[in-house]
């Protein structure tokens, strides 16, 4: 199916449904003393699941996310078959602003790229203007899912992608962090000629290799790490340690845990929340935002447990994600937030790309377009913008607002 | 509080609210042909949410768990207070020279686990020692209290609330038979009160690592010219297996047990599923029928303190170093069962690092849930530890488990 207009419109048998459910929760008991170490606090959780059933006002908020221009298209995926593809275009009033795909990734979707539309979209005369384009994932938000094994890297890319030729975007740029990474990635991989620079938060890279990169290699060793670099390998490997059991469940066995977030609100609230909090830097979160974020897993189309098999498909695929030995040339921007879950010294970044843009900031999260999108929009201004390394990538589209 | 005899009586209110939670049950979606690899599959889960619903009788299934003896008391848990603890007791009709024995599970197993074994044990008979069985319910799991404060869900604390069980109930020397966290539960109580009160354990688990070469360095000397048996290949080969595909679950309890117990606490499909496939990828293609399944989850889901509690000891053990062969080495006779299917795989070298081992029997069958299984196999290797003739014969003074005379 060619591009329909879409407006979120959960019926009214859902919001019931979701009421009952909420009505009959059960609540697991906690230890005394217990803070956040073992995990989302009971008076967090009670809290939140009091106001989503009685005082969270959905068709308010579903009225707010309606006021973006949001579409479906049907998008061919080789071996998967057509998907109908749900996502944000929001149109800059610039003839050559430049095509910019963002991706999101778990457990974020299209609305956390919501506060950048405006900075991204008009700007004043010397900053550069973008179309932007946020698709649902397949499997988040009303995007569907496919209905086959092995939907990974590249089925991502080339939804992505086709996605963005359907819209007339022969070349385009990506903003991606998460799995938007890994995703925008993999676009560089396959489709260099059309994603013409590509720019992320999530910089995950190793240590440079002497084999693979041995310039850098030979600078990290004689370079000391600074103090940022110190706190942000600590921080790193403390994720590591004590921040991925999700990962490894969600890797691993994704139907099993399905079960559980598709059956319980207050577990999949609980499941969610805790990321938005620790992968944040002291976002200071309302409920109702929150209770609007999970809603979209909630009430996604293909359901909350769709959402996580990512992580499966992607390990499974063995993807060879990480290929420090790529030579992609395209221009690469990174922007450090501090509280990102991964804060590898600046200098690997060099290894995951041809990086000609960085930034480095002292706040924000994982979760840095909803964080704090002045800082993100102002990066990628200045990376694709006039004097920026990438200005002028996408031929004839420089984002210059006059026009 | 003293003792107080236990009947299981769930209320209906209790079962009422379960079917109206069933009824609402929401199923995720599932890729075609996707079988177990994903996790247990959609239709195994939805039939037994149908039948859980509609023909699984609680009321049967209470009947028979109120088949063995019961019972309720308090147990002081040293700068904790008291946590009221359900335990089956069954003595042998042998009388005192049965020998004590407790039985420990672990997760997601529970007291019940026994049931099988139980008989075996403590059956009289001239050509084999009888035992008095004690199976509690571990703090959080089953009828008994969950431990309130943090770092209280640990091997050693519960290890303590084992003992002093066993004393309270003039039990003041005993044996052991454990697996998954009853393993590293008895193997604290024989290091805590081995020789005096403990004097002889057996498990059928052994989570060992390796050799190091700066802590064993003997042990790992030998380790390292010992040719690998077909055994230890195919050991490896499933302990490989569980640590890279079968490992979430351990990651999360181990780190955000809260998090995860909101689902498990809330969704009775969610906790099924969450079981299940573990009753299913730890044992040796045990015919599980529909309503074992039902009534072995229905425990978790009734259970006193509610199923997330169960969850906090990987938490606290984990944090406390317990796991891995982190134990001091005791003179305590120990007794292994190896059965093919159990998820970590330990030659017999490394068990013997960690204890004085007295009986090794291989299996060809049977896996993570012998007594259950296996029971019969399982009995027979403690029968044979404690046997005439066996390496713990009379272990504990004047309860040898024979009559008087023979």
């Amino acid at each position: 199916m060619s591009e329909q207009p879409f407006k979120v419109s959960i019926p009214d048998s859902e919001l019931d449904f979701l009421r009952k459910k909420l009505e009959l929760t059960r609540f697991p008991d906690e230890l005394d003393e217990a803070g956040w170490d073992y995990g989302v606090p009971l008076t967090d959780v009670k809290r939140l699941v009091a106001r989503w059933k009685d005082g969270f006002d959905w068709r308010a908020n579903e009225a707010a996310i309606n006021a973006l221009p949001q579409f479906t298209r049907d998008i061919e995926v080789d071996g998967h078959g057509k998907l109908n593809i749900h996502y944000v275009h929001s149109k800059s009033e610039a003839q050559n602003a430049i095509p910019l795909l963002y991706v999101h990734g778990w457990p974020g979707h299209f609305l956390e790229a919501t506060k950048l539309l405006p900075l991204l979209t008009s700007a004043d005369s010397d900053s550069p203007v973008f179309h932007v384009v946020v698709p649902s994932l397949p499997g988040y938000g009303f995007s569907e899912t496919t209905k086959k094994k092995g939907f990974a890297a590249s089925q991502y890319a080339e939804v992505s992608h086709k996605l963005m030729l359907s819209l007339g975007y022969t070349e385009y740029v990506t903003v991606g962090g998460d799995w938007g990474y890994w995703i925008t990635r993999r676009i560089q991989h396959l489709y260099p000629d059309h994603a013409k620079a590509w720019h992320t938060t999530y910089p995950r890279g190793n240590a440079p290799q002497l084999t693979s990169n041995p310039i850098i290699w030979l600078r990290h060793l004689l370079t000391p790490y600074t103090q940022r670099d110190r706190e942000g390998l600590k921080r790193s490997s403390d994720f590591v340690e004590k921040g991925r059991g999700y990962n490894h469940i969600q890797s691993t066995k994704p139907q099993t845990l399905g079960y559980s977030l598709a059956d319980s609100p207050a577990g999949l609230l609980a499941w969610i929340y805790e990321k938005l909090v620790l992968w944040t830097d002291n976002y200071p979160w309302s409920d109702d935002e929150v209770l609007t974020w999970v809603s979209i897993y909630w009430f996604s189309r293909a359901g909350p447990a769709a959402s996580i098999r990512i992580y499966y498909e992607i390990t499974a695929a063995k993807d060879q994600l990480d290929t420090p030995g790529a030579k992609l040339s395209n221009p690469f921007g990174v922007s450090f937030f501090p509280k990102e879950l991964f804060a590898p010294p600046i200098s690997w970044a060099h290894t995951r790309g041809n990086l000609v843009f960085k930034s480095v900031h002292d706040r924000g999260g994982h979760f840095s377009a909803y964080e704090v999108p002045e800082l993100l929009a102002s990066d990628v201004r200045r990376f694709f913008g006039k004097g920026g390394p990438a200005f002028g990538v996408v031929h004839g589209k420089d984002g210059s607002p006059s026009n | 509080m003293a003792e107080k005899s236990f009947t299981l009586q769930v209320p209906d209110s209790e079962l009422e609210y379960l079917k109206k939670k069933l009824e609402l049950t929401r199923f995720p979606d599932e890729l075609e042909g996707a079988g177990w690899e994903y996790g247990a599959p959609l239709v195994d889960i939805k039939r037994l949410v149908t039948r859980w619903k509609d023909g699984f009788n609680w009321r049967a299934s209470e009947d028979h768990i109120n088949s063995f003896p019961q019972f309720t008391r308090d147990i002081e848990l040293e700068g904790h207070g008291t946590l009221n603890i359900h335990y089956i007791h069954k003595r042998s009709e042998l009388g005192d020279n049965a020998i004590p024995l407790l039985f420990v599970h672990g997760w997601p197993g529970h007291f019940m686990e026994v049931s099988k074994i139980l008989p075996l044990l403590t059956a009289v008979s001239p050509d084999q020692p009888s035992f008095h069985v004690v199976a509690l319910s571990l703090p959080g799991y089953g009828f008994s209290d969950a431990a309130r404060l943090p770092g209280f869900s640990s091997a050693e604390k519960f290890a303590e609330v084992g003992h002093k069980l066993m004393l309270a109930l003039g039990y003041k020397e005993y044996v052991t038979q454990a697996g998954d966290w009853g393993y590293t539960i008895t193997r604290k109580m024989q290091v805590m009160y081995g020789g005096t009160h403990v004097k002889a354990w057996h498990t059928n688990f052994s989570p060992l690592d390796p050799p190091q070469i700066t802590k064993q360095p003997w042990h790992y000397l030998k380790w390292l010219v010992t040719p690998l048996t077909e055994r230890d290949r195919a050991g490896f080969a499933r302990t490989r297996w569980f640590r890279t595909e079968g490992y979430g679950y351990f990651l999360e309890q181990s780190t955000q047990p809260q998090t995860l117990g909101y689902s498990v606490a809330d969704s009775p499909v969610g906790l099924l599923a969450w079981i299940y496939e573990k009753l299913v990828v730890w044992t040796d293609d045990y015919p599980w029928t529909d309503d074992e399944v039902l009534e072995w989850v229905s425990i978790y889901w009734f259970s006193k303190a509610g199923p997330a509690a169960s969850l906090r000891i990987y938490y606290d053990a984990s944090k406390a170093g317990e796991l891995g062969n982190n134990v001091p080495r005791t003179n305590v006779p120990y007794g292994l069962s190896y059965f093919p299917k159990e998820i970590i795989y330990a030659p017999k070298a490394w068990a013997r690092m960690i204890g004085n081992v007295v009986l090794e029997v291989d299996h060809n069958a049977g896996g993570h849930f012998a007594a259950h299984e296996q029971p019969e196999l399982l009995a027979g290797d403690v029968k044979k530890m404690f046997g005439v003739g066996g390496p713990a014969y009379g272990v504990v003074p004047g309860k040898n488990g024979y009559a008087i005379g023979e």
